[in-house]
């Protein structure tokens, strides 16, 4: 991996993530720092990464490197987990049923991926995957029930969807241009992944 | 390897950069690009007022035209960063909420907002602002004046207060 893409690329990308995916956009444009779970979450997640591959800490963060470039590593790491907790706490609904349930598809989707111990290109496509599935469901689908409907039909609908769920599904609405910094977020957190230095163990037990 | 660890030093000094940013654009909440850039020079010591709109201000505050005051105490100060001018929308919001009978609220909560901000970009939340046009020259005594003013008690029906004047 080169200096660059260490010490400057791999930072900034994450870093803009942990900015873009913080923002809200209400009444007031205000920046969230990632909920408490979602840290919990990102250390499972970074634990996900070190055991498929994609992120090798000791090309980051060893004894035989420089002093800077420690702590280039140092920041990398600790940017990747930033960037992996906000990306969840920003997919996560803000209130209700919907906010425990989706925290719970985290943790179990997490879970799986350890399990099955999955090499760097499966772990990235299922992590993409899982990751696009909470967006759709958080920023369309949810988006949708909880949004004004636009006919009397989609309102009847709404209001009767809003009363067998006892109101516990329906969230803030939130402005259409969340939506696209949220995919924003996700495109830039998945590309960083990408850049990770990558484990060369494989490599190596696959040549020989 | 010379261009190597410059690059290197020069990558982590732009990470914590960023980094401080993120964490000071968290912890403030700025809502508009004059606050951002007023708080950021303000934190290494380079803001300043705009002179000219804040005699303007304060001309239109003596001539008891508030709103017109507010809004050259505002392009003074975009950021709210100037303790000095946040006291006097603070005193101006006092001045224009103020009523024989009774106070508008809304006005007051508005000045208790001010004079909050302004004590809180003070240096040790002093504010003493030495203008014989004031009856109340500091920022404690102003805001024990708003908070007297929004708060419901037995002394609000004494008929004795309609002699009060206004500071």
């Amino acid at each position: 991996m080169t200096p660059v893409r260490e010490s400057i690329t791999l930072p900034l990308t994450f870093l803009t993530v942990v900015l873009v995916g913080g923002l809200r956009l209400g009444g007031q444009v205000a920046i969230a720092p990632p909920a408490l779970f979602s840290l919990v979450l990102a250390s499972l997640v970074l634990g996900g990464l070190v055991q498929s591959g994609v992120l090798d800490p000791m090309r980051l963060v060893h004894s035989d490197r420089t002093a800077v470039a420690n702590l280039n590593g140092v920041v990398a790491l600790v940017a990747t987990f930033a960037a992996t907790a906000q990306v969840l706490s920003l997919l996560t609904p803000a209130a209700g049923l919907p906010s425990m349930g989706m925290s719970l598809f985290f943790l179990v989707a997490i879970l799986q991926l350890m399990a099955g111990a999955l090499d760097r290109p499966r772990f990235l496509r299922v992590w993409a995957v899982t990751l696009l599935a909470a967006f759709t469901l958080k920023f369309i689908v949810l988006a949708a029930l909880s949004g004004p409907a636009d006919g009397a039909v989609a309102r009847a609908l709404q209001l009767l969807f809003e009363g067998v769920t006892l109101g516990s599904v329906s969230q803030p609405i939130e402005p259409r241009a969340s939506g696209y910094l949220a995919f924003l977020a996700i495109a830039l957190y998945l590309l960083g992944l990408v850049l990770l230095p990558p484990a060369q163990r494989r490599a190596l037990i696959a040549r020989h | 390897m010379v261009r190597e660890s410059v690059v290197r030093a020069l990558g982590a000094a732009a990470s914590v950069a960023y980094a401080a940013l993120i964490a000071w654009l968290t912890v403030s909440q700025p809502q508009s690009i004059a606050e951002v850039t007023g708080g950021l020079t303000a934190s290494i010591g380079v803001y300043r007022v705009d002179e000219l709109a804040f005699e303007d201000g304060l001309r239109f505050f003596h001539q008891d035209q508030f709103v017109e005051a507010r809004a050259a105490f505002h392009r003074a100060d975009a950021a709210g960063r100037d303790p000095r001018t946040q006291f006097y929308v603070a005193y101006s919001y006092y001045r224009e909420g103020w009523g024989r009978l009774s106070h508008d609220d809304a006005l007051y909560a508005k000045g208790l907002e001010a004079v909050d901000r302004a004590i809180a970009v003070a240096p040790g939340g002093r504010i003493v602002v030495d203008d014989p046009g004031l009856q109340m020259h500091s920022a404690d005594e102003l805001r024990a004046e708003l908070v007297a003013g929004t708060t419901r008690e037995w002394s609000d029906v004494n008929p004795v207060r309609v002699f009060r004047g206004r500071k």
